[in-house]
């Protein structure tokens, strides 16, 4: 199990096949620095003499799309919504697993149909309650994400609290401490692990989520960042393909930089949401 | 314990922002100061969405009004207005495509009759009115002409080549002659540097509509004229079908571009394959001077061409001439928006800011009498001039009739199928006329 | 303890339970009660019972759009399952470079699905350029072509949560197989498989579910095209929304329907793999 046959060929398999994986990528880079013509008509050449504009294709794009704004919404909307949810639903979760009276299992029972249930279902009249509430703006959608994204969070939190054992917070209690601050000193520390496991989920899904903020923002003062590449089907549909690939680039810089730093937890998050799904 | 406290003050400073800020958003709803009006414009022509905001923050700086633009992606247009109508903000001034698109709409079209829209324009039987006629709700403010562009100094090259089609550009005035010289240049085309006759028939949602709406205007317009029909009617017959056929032969197979990656092919190839010189033809409408112009085709070599379909006495056809694009203010709009959106309008048309940016800069021929010193210099609409001088009767927009947006749909898919060869004939024909049908049942049963 | 807790009940679910209200409680009910109803907005609707209801099955595209997302969900879930369980068997092994293929194979995971969508446009329409044909000349082009994103993006996903399956496994139940002179395959079908099962319950649910509901790539890579014929179910219920006036009622009992899919998928997909798991 532990070690292949031949392990230097394995190396070098895997080596081919990495390069072939990140090629759509590299592909999308090459062709942010070509001409608009050019990139329809030969995709796969790299540029030449005739063919490179240099940073053109990213100030078009950027001024098209108002690219800095949006990221500055899609950045505001993520971290919001995700300290909120991580907040609130840790809370809940906790609460519906110690209390464990009628009202906390049929919440629990309400948040696991959240899980199932698909945006197309709510899209219409979520779009709708939220401009009745005057939500529709990326601090409202804090309290949207909170509300879409609770299923998800609470489950794997309850989940995680099960495991917890109870004389820790019987202590706490002993020590004269209330609900509240046995949850905040005590519990919190305890959870820290499932707090980045749904945070790292959580901003992922945040962050490239399309629907949701197209049919709830006010588009006129705020977009995000796959809004704003969306929005690149400019005149009667046809797409501008320089100013494409410029912006594809600059929405995955922030996602690569953040991947790199984060990796280890990224990868650890996916496992422990998986194992407790 | 004290980076716990730290966070959990954090904690509590998130949720009451939160909660303040969607209580606030709350209060100030609609409640934002009403005495003043404003306008929020959903427009519709992405081509001139930077023009508009231009013009928008001029009459602001000029009357300190508040008006906001927005244009929908492409495409988008219903599907924006549907979503942004039932908001609280919704837009106080939008636009309908004609009679189908007001219909839609009607309940939310305000009165126009004594506006200085529907007063300046020249002819006041092109507004759109309530059934009875007692309101006008809708007024068009841009009449636009297409048919098929063509570049003149291509053209004349073929035309001195041995044994061409023709040999003046007059002669063409059928659809037999158009044809002759198109197959002519295909067969030609190393010769005259050029990669086909017609510019590709893109089938991308950018481009699919000058075949499924605008070609078929052509044979829905001789049909209509035989019958007598004005309005909508509940069927169609399809008299005038092989002549549509016809020309989309002849636009798919003298072609710069493979038939089967018409799927793609996007308006901007198009564009981009005429104002490059490598297609002598290409359907599309004054509009698309904006992207022709500065390229490598010189003003002087932009003409315009009927779109001839085999029809009985084309001799005398000229070029299509209509509006899409018809203005309509939302009575459901406090009566402040509504009048500063009146107000707003009135200066977009009687202006020197307004009239320069509509007529120059966006290249509109507009139907008001103000743009008198403000006439286009867009030679593809001096071209339509030219037409009507010589006593051509122009061809009506009749795709204003159109049942619904699905239709044009099944129709642009069967001629994409047939074009690609993965669909036949009698399914195009089956859209048009079977389609026509079942859409027109459907939208009325909805209505 | 139990008391005071249940008192402060407020404080601990409130917060939620007020977002939760608002940003699915209340569509939700609204969203069923409106299935039933003709409305062109929500304030505005009449009842019409299960008119709309007939008008989903009577609409082509609908019947359409639900195999073409079923083969799709099916297609997806086997290939990336098969691919990423036999990627992650490999990369437990220690070799050169494991490590850094596991980071390279889960990047793409990270980008959202509307900017996959037109990388994939890019590279696709490239490729298939060189046959004269494009991603929306047929519904079999866009369909393998979402195969094809579908895999890139999720194989990494899954990958990581197998292999932590395959690291849970005792490594001397494998020696001791191999001891007792099993071969290679005997060990993979017999040991490793078994107990891997919880890992490929919840892989093949989450691409299950995700095939099923898959929008934003579909959006950005055909957008249906052509003639509608590439659409998956989730774009379909977007379009009837949205883009054909008077079927908004039609396009919410769709959703209903759509939700009734998922969720018995949901429960079958759960049954099976428990009772495998246990027959383990």
């Amino acid at each position: 199990m532990n070690k292949p046959k031949h392990p230097l060929l394995w190396t070098i398999v895997f080596t081919i096949v990495s390069i072939a994986y990140m090629y759509p990528i590299v592909l999308v880079i090459i062709n942010s620095f070509k001409g608009k013509v050019f990139i329809s008509s030969e995709p796969f050449s790299l540029p030449d003499a005739e063919t490179f504009v240099g940073w053109e294709n990213y100030t078009r794009g950027v001024a098209l799309t108002d690219f800095f704004s949006s990221f500055g919404w899609s950045l505001v909307i993520t971290l919001g919504s995700a300290a909120l949810i991580l907040l609130c639903t840790s809370m809940t979760a906790w609460w519906i697993v110690r209390a464990d009276t009628r009202y906390a299992k049929t919440l629990y029972t309400t948040f696991l149909l959240n899980l199932v249930v698909p945006f197309q279902m709510v899209m219409f009249t979520l779009s709708w309650l939220t401009d009745f509430l005057g939500l529709g703006n990326p601090f409202g959608l804090w309290i949207i994400y909170l509300g879409f994204g609770a299923g998800l969070a609470v489950f794997i939190f309850t989940g995680f609290v099960k495991s917890i054992p109870l004389e820790i917070e019987e202590a706490a209690t002993i020590d004269g401490c209330g609900p509240v601050r046995t949850f905040f000193q005590v519990v919190l520390p305890i959870m820290k692990p499932a707090v980045i496991t749904v945070g790292i989920l959580e901003v992922m899904w945040l962050w490239n989520d399309y629907l949701l903020p197209y049919l709830t923002l006010d588009l006129k003062h705020y977009k995000t960042i796959p809004i704003a590449v969306q929005y690149l089907k400019g005149g009667y549909g046809s797409i501008d393909m320089g100013a494409m690939m410029g912006i594809l680039v600059l929405a995955m810089i922030p996602v690569i930089v953040f991947y790199l730093v984060s990796q280890r937890h990224i990868i650890s998050g996916v496992v422990a949401g998986a194992v407790k799904g | 314990m004290n980076k716990h406290r730290a966070v959990r003050m954090l904690a509590a400073g998130i949720v009451a922002i939160s909660l303040s800020g969607a209580l606030a958003a709350c209060g100030s709803g609609s409640s934002s100061d009403d005495s003043a009006g404003k306008v929020y414009y959903l427009n519709f022509k992405p081509e001139q969405a930077q023009d508009w905001e231009a013009l928008a923050a001029a009459y602001t700086d000029e009357t300190g009004v508040d008006v906001t633009v927005q244009t929908a992606a492409s495409g988008t247009y219903e599907t924006t207005l549907k979503s942004e109508m039932a908001k609280s903000d919704a837009p106080t001034l939008f636009q309908v495509n004609g009679p189908v698109g007001l219909a839609t709409w009607k309940d939310y079209a305000a009165d126009l009759t004594d506006t200085a829209i529907y007063e300046h324009l020249s002819d006041q039987s092109i507004a759109l009115t309530s059934d009875d006629d007692s309101q006008v709700l809708a007024i068009p403010y841009v009449m636009e002409t297409y048919g098929i562009i063509y570049n003149k100094a291509l053209l004349d090259e073929y035309f001195a080549l041995p044994g061409a089609a023709a040999t003046s550009v007059d002669q063409i005035t059928s659809f037999d002659t158009l044809a002759a010289v198109a197959e002519g240049i295909q067969a030609n085309k190393d010769t005259l540097g050029v990669a086909g006759a017609f510019t590709s028939a893109g089938f991308d949602s950018s481009s699919d509509w000058r075949f499924k709406t605008h070609l078929a205007n052509i044979p829905l317009y001789y049909e209509y004229k035989d019958d007598g029909v004005t309005g909508q009617p509940a069927t169609i017959k399809g008299t005038y079908l092989d002549g549509y056929k016809d020309i989309f032969d002849l636009y798919i197979n003298n072609s710069t571009t493979e038939p089967s990656l018409l799927s793609s092919k996007t308006i901007d190839d198009a564009t981009s394959e005429f104002a490059l010189g490598q297609a002598v033809f290409y359907q599309n409408g004054t509009w698309a001077y904006n992207d022709i112009k500065g390229q490598s085709v010189p003003d002087d070599d932009l003409g315009m061409l009927p779109i001839y379909i085999g029809a009985p006495g084309e001799e005398d056809q000229g070029l299509t001439t209509g509006s899409e694009n018809y203005w309509v203010i939302n009575n459901k709009s406090s009566e402040a928006d509504q009048q500063a959106t009146k107000d707003f309008l009135e200066w977009v048309i009687t202006s020197d800011a307004g009239r320069d940016s509509l007529a120059n800069t966006m290249g509109f021929v507009t139907p008001f009498d103000t743009f008198g010193d403000y006439q286009s210099t867009n030679p593809l609409v001096l071209a339509d001039a030219e037409y009507q001088a010589a006593g051509k009767t122009a061809v009506t927009w009749n795709f204003t009739t159109m049942p619904s947006e699905q239709w044009k749909n099944g129709v642009g898919q069967a001629l994409l199928q047939y074009a690609q060869g993965t669909g036949d004939w009698d399914a195009v024909r089956s859209a048009f006329v079977d389609g026509w049908a079942t859409e027109y049942e459907l939208a009325h049963a909805n209505a | 303890m139990k008391r005071t807790l249940i008192r402060w009940g407020w404080l601990f679910t409130g917060p939620t339970l007020i977002a939760f209200m608002i940003g699915f409680v209340v569509p939700f009910v609204l969203g069923v009660y409106l299935s039933f109803t003709r409305f062109t907005t929500v304030t505005n609707s009449t009842w019409v019972g299960f008119d709309n209801y007939l008008g989903v099955f009577a609409d082509g595209t609908f019947v359409h759009s639900l195999w073409y997302t079923a083969a799709f969900a099916i297609v997806t879930t086997v290939v990336i399952n098969v691919a990423a369980f036999a990627v992650a068997y490999m990369l437990v092994k220690a070799f050169r470079g494991a490590n850094l293929f596991r980071s390279v194979f889960f990047m793409p995971n990270l980008i959202g699905g509307i900017v996959l969508g037109y990388i994939w446009m890019l590279l696709l329409n490239g490729l298939l350029g060189i046959w004269a044909r494009s991603i929306t000349f047929s519904a079999t082009y866009g369909f393998w072509g979402m195969v094809a994103l579908m895999c890139w993006q999720q194989i990494g996903y899954m990958m990581v949560i197998y292999i932590a399956g395959l690291q849970s496994i005792p490594g001397e139940l494998i020696e001791s197989a191999e001891m007792d002179g099993a071969s290679r395959s005997q060990t993979l079908w017999n040991i490793i498989i078994p107990l891997v099962m919880p890992s490929i319950t919840v892989c093949t649910f989450l691409t299950i579910t995700n095939g099923f509901k898959m929008f934003d790539q579909n959006l950005a890579l055909t957008n249906g095209a052509p003639s509608r014929l590439s659409e998956l179910l989730a774009l379909n219920i977007y379009n009837t929304f949205y883009a054909r006036t008077g079927f908004e009622g039609v396009g919410q009992a769709k959703a209903v329907v759509f939700l009734l899919i998922v969720a018995v998928i949901a429960l079958i997909q759960n049954r099976l793999a428990r009772s495998k798991e246990t027959q383990a």
